[in-house]
């Protein structure tokens, strides 16, 4: 992701301790933010939002160097040259999504180093789609589509957000997501109109996706705690069930049009509501394994930490004595 | 051992817990640099993000990768961020130059007239050096270089500025560094920007995935 598909652990209004700031202060930026100026890391800001913009943008970068790790085991595997390239080029750009967000996050002061300790030591989460494996090319391919496809709705949507570094972040960002989406979709495209073995992989890839895919943008409304003070400081730019549908009204009929089928009897768009309906996801099981119970937690923050470990040498060996450390600017 | 579907996983024998919590030394990431690029010939210089380096010409090489990679560009610098002053925030109506600390008359520099030459030595001699200026014109924009003013302090170098180029407006915020502490792309290594265009399966509009989907719905009918 891939933005707020983890705002599942907002505080609640008792505990958002605004009556402890400046009410002059704080007119001041909400009335800042209603004119449509973005905050940028100089300007007072209420603790909440310092907080709650922290751990998004934390996440989010989270989401994209985790999140690069399924596709990126396939690199070496891909089929055929041109396609190994791709896959390369798609993986590099998600890692360097994640340090675009990472700088953005430690303008609001949290420093890299704490945010990546946070992530293998299993502190901070991640997009849970991230947590399930892609045992064959086809699951990677349905990733590089549809997962990527949900991060744009996220993104699109967070572009709009209130603070500049997030933004500029986004914006770069979304400009390369038009690749992966593409190239994701052709992939798809190709072995579902592929020989009979092809097309029964990609559609085994997309059953075993489904269910995960539906729990990407995060618990429906009804579920989640209050939002509306994060909406009005434009943290939180779209509920959950709003992005859902979108990302439904947008690719089902892609996915369709293809001759492959969704594992949900239920799912149909009602005409008259324009909202999509489908069975319910399972909330349960999308808590046990976002809370580390899923088939590859372990695995992704292992791998992680492996990498940490092994470059550490590399970078104290590379630091000088004169370094010193500033946040960044913007 | 953690069991993956990727061998070179399994290669690494990671341990399924770890026995003891990861930590990380101060710098470990090092410090950062910000990084400016120029879209095409004679285009300002434009704040792209910052890297995390070691020291500059590593920091060159990392905002080569992560800035030039996908977007062109005709040349790149890159600042450490601890050398440059910023002025504080102002909204998107007003100029940032409205709210410099004001200094005494007597320190008050004029703006460095180009013609004169001599007078130029003498002010180098006496310690004057070149400062970059960048001005933010709108919130959740990026900074772009306006220009260059001779100054003996970042502080006096934000009023040369004022005077230089104060008309422009807005103004959200100011940006200076000393010309010296940013390295600059060579105009002589121009062609390290030209790689971008051969690498056409990193370009969405490499793949025609509508034929095939046309094709598939015309044989399926
Ligand atoms: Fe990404
Ligand atoms: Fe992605
Ligand atoms: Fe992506």
């Amino acid at each position: 992701m891939y933005g707020s598909a983890s705002t599942h652990d907002l505080p609640t209004t008792a505990t958002t301790g605004l009556e402890n700031e400046d009410p002059i202060l704080l007119a001041e930026f909400e009335a800042r933010i209603a004119r449509g100026e973005k905050i940028e890391p100089g300007d007072w800001m209420p603790a909440l939002y310092r907080k709650q913009l922290t751990r998004m943008i934390e996440q989010h970068a989270h989401s994209e160097i985790i999140g690069s790790l399924p596709e990126g085991t396939w690199i070496t595997r891909a089929p055929g040259f041109r396609r190994k390239m791709a896959q390369m080029a798609k993986v590099q750009d998600e890692v360097g999504h994640a340090q675009l967000l990472y700088s953005a996050a430690e303008t609001l002061g949290k420093t890299r180093e704490q945010m990546l300790i946070d992530l293998i030591n299993g502190k901070s989460k991640y997009s849970n789609v991230f947590n399930y494996p892609t045992p064959t090319w086809a699951d990677s391919n349905v990733i590089s589509w549809l997962i990527d496809a949900g991060a744009i709705v996220n993104q699109l949507a967070n572009a709009k957000g209130s603070y500049g570094p997030y933004c500029r972040a986004l914006d770069r960002i979304c400009a390369e997501e038009a690749f992966h989406l593409k190239y994701g979709h052709d992939a798809v495209v190709h072995m579902a109109t592929g020989t009979p073995i092809q097309r029964a992989m990609m559609q085994a890839a997309l059953n075993r996706w489904w269910p995960a895919i539906m729990t990407f943008f995060g618990p429906s409304d009804k579920m989640s705690v209050h939002t509306e003070i994060l909406m009005r400081w434009k943290v939180k730019m779209a509920s959950n069930d709003e992005c859902r549908n979108q990302f439904l009204d947008m690719y089902v009929p892609k996915i369709w049009e293809i001759g492959l089928t969704l594992p949900d009897e239920k799912l149909a768009k009602n005409e008259e509501t324009g909202r999509w309906e489908f069975t319910e996801p399972d909330w349960e099981d999308f808590k046990r394994v976002i809370n580390g119970d899923g088939p590859c937690n372990a695995e992704r923050i292992a791998v992680r930490r492996a990498a940490e470990e092994n470059g550490a040498w590399v970078r104290r060996a590379l630091l000088t004595p004169k370094t010193q450390y500033v946040r960044p600017l913007a | 051992m953690i069991q993956s579907f990727d061998p070179r996983m399994n290669r690494l024998g990671l341990p399924d817990a770890p026995v003891t919590a990861a930590t990380k030394t101060a710098l470990d990431q090092f410090g950062t640099y910000e990084v400016f690029h120029q879209k095409k010939d004679g285009a300002p210089y434009v704040y792209v993000g910052p890297v995390h380096a070691p020291e500059a010409d590593v920091a060159f090489l990392f905002a080569k990768e992560q800035f030039s990679r996908r977007f062109a560009c005709t040349g790149m610098w890159v600042v450490p961020t601890a050398a440059i002053t910023v002025t504080d925030y102002v909204g998107d109506q007003e100029s940032a130059y409205d709210f410099l600390p004001l200094l005494p008359k007597s320190v008050a520099p004029a703006p460095g007239n180009a013609d004169d030459t001599a007078g130029e030595a003498a002010a180098y001699a006496a310690g004057e050096e070149d400062y970059d200026i960048f001005h933010l014109k709108k919130r959740g924009k990026a900074h772009q270089h306006v220009g260059k003013v001779r100054a003996s302090s970042p502080a006096a170098a934000l009023q040369v500025a004022k005077a230089v180029f104060g008309e422009q407006r807005p103004v959200v915020n100011v940006w200076t560094t000393r010309s010296a502490d940013v390295l600059r792309s060579d105009e002589e290594d121009r062609d390290i920007w030209s790689t971008t265009p051969e690498k056409k399966y990193r370009d969405a509009i490499s793949y025609k995935v509508q034929d095939r989907i046309e094709k598939f719905k015309a044989e399926n009918k």
